[in-house]
C-alpha cells in the first residue's frame, strides 16, 4: 500500500502531480526524493492525482480532480491551494537544495514580482511543450506547439523506424491495453 | 499568495461511474438506452466535454442514462471494447451497442445528436 495514500491531514504541504504523463512522472519523482531532509522527514509530499474524485476532495474539499489534472497544485498545510507558477515557487521553497534560492520569488516591487511573473510565463510554457518532451497524455498541442510536433515527427519519420505518436486533433490518444494485454472479446 | 479554483467543483453530478464489476448488471444488463463515456481525467478532451454532458444528462434523464467508464482504471473493459481515444460515447440498447462516436465537439447540439441519434435511427 503506498503510505502516502493513507494521508488524511498533511502537516507538510503536498505536490499533486500527473502519474499518466511521463514528464510530471520524472519530476515528481525527484521533488519526493528532493524532499527529503538531514532529519528523514520530508518537507513536501509528492502524490499521483489518482483517479479518484472523492479521495482528493478528502484532502481539499475545493479540489476537484479535472482541475488537479490541468494545473499544478500544492495544497498547504492551512487549507489554500496554489496553482501553476505559484506552485512550482512554493516547492521550489520548500524543497532543501532549492529554498536558497526561491527568496527570489516573493520580491515585490509595487506589487509587482518580477521573478515571480518569469517563473508564472517558464510554467506555462513547460505545461504547452509537454507533447514535445514525450508526454502521451496532454492530448492535442496548443496551436503554437503543432509546428513543432510535425517538425518533430517528420524527424523521427526521417531518421528513425519508430511512428510518432498519434496526437489527433479532436479526441486524445490514450495507450489502452499496452499494460494490460487481456484479449478482446467480442461484444 | 493563495489561489483557489476559477470554477467551483461540480455538485450534483449527473453521471454515474461504472466501475468493471458493476458494467454487466448497469449496462449491459439493463433496459432502455443507456450512453457510456469511456474516459480519464487527465484528458483535456474529455474536460472540456464534461461540463457539456452534464447538462445533455440533464436534459435526457427521463428518457436515457449516461455512465462514464474511467479507463485509466477500467482497462479490461476499455480493451473489451476497443476503445482506442478518449473520449469516446458508446451507445446500448437493450445490452447491444447501437452506436459510437469519438472525437465530439464541446457543444450541447453535437453532444444531444451523438447520444440520441443512435436510438431514433433504430426501427
Amino acid at each position: 500500500m503506498n503510505p502516502i495514500a493513507t494521508i488524511t491531514g498533511p502537516i507538510v504541504p503536498v505536490l499533486l502531480y500527473n502519474d499518466e504523463c511521463a514528464i510530471c512522472r520524472r519530476l515528481g519523482s525527484w521533488v519526493q526524493a528532493s524532499a527529503l531532509g538531514a532529519s528523514g522527514q520530508p518537507s513536501l509530499i509528492a502524490r499521483p492525482i489518482g483517479e479518484d474524485p472523492q479521495a482528493l476532495r478528502a484532502l481539499n474539499p475545493q479540489l476537484d480532480i479535472w482541475d488537479a489534472y490541468a494545473h499544478i497544485h500544492v495544497l498547504m498545510p492551512d487549507g489554500a491551494m496554489k496553482i501553476d507558477g505559484e506552485a512550482v515557487a512554493e516547492v521550489l521553497r520548500d524543497l532543501p537544495n532549492t529554498h536558497w534560492f526561491a527568496w527570489c520569488f516573493s520580491i515585490g516591487i509595487f506589487g509587482f514580482r518580477p521573478c515571480q511573473a518569469v517563473l508564472n510565463v517558464c510554467y506555462l510554457i513547460l505545461a504547452d511543450v509537454r507533447p514535445l518532451l514525450g508526454c502521451e497524455s496532454c492530448g492535442s498541442p496548443s496551436f503554437w506547439v503543432r509546428p513543432f510536433v510535425t517538425m518533430i515527427a517528420w524527424v523521427k519519420r526521417r531518421f528513425t523506424r519508430v511512428p510518432p505518436p498519434d496526437l489527433t486533433v479532436h479526441s486524445t490518444s490514450f495507450p489502452v491495453g499496452t499494460a494490460h494485454a487481456a484479449p478482446p472479446s467480442a461484444h | 499568495m493563495k489561489h483557489t479554483p476559477p470554477e467551483p467543483a461540480h455538485d450534483i453530478d449527473q453521471i454515474a461511474t461504472v466501475t468493471g464489476s458493476g458494467f454487466n448488471a448497469e449496462v449491459l444488463q439493463a433496459d432502455g438506452p443507456i450512453a457510456v463515456e469511456f474516459m480519464t481525467y487527465g484528458c483535456p478532451h474529455c474536460k472540456a466535454i464534461e461540463p457539456v454532458l452534464q447538462r445533455v444528462a440533464e436534459m435526457v434523464k427521463s428518457k436515457e442514462r449516461i455512465f462514464r467508464v474511467n479507463v485509466a482504471v477500467e482497462q479490461e473493459l476499455a480493451n473489451n471494447f476497443d476503445i482506442k481515444f478518449t473520449p469516446t460515447m458508446v451507445m446500448f440498447l437493450d445490452g447491444r451497442e447501437v452506436g459510437r462516436v469519438n472525437g465530439l465537439s464541446p457543444t450541447v447540439a453535437s453532444v444531444l445528436t451523438a447520444v440520441t441519434h443512435p436510438f431514433q435511427a433504430l426501427p
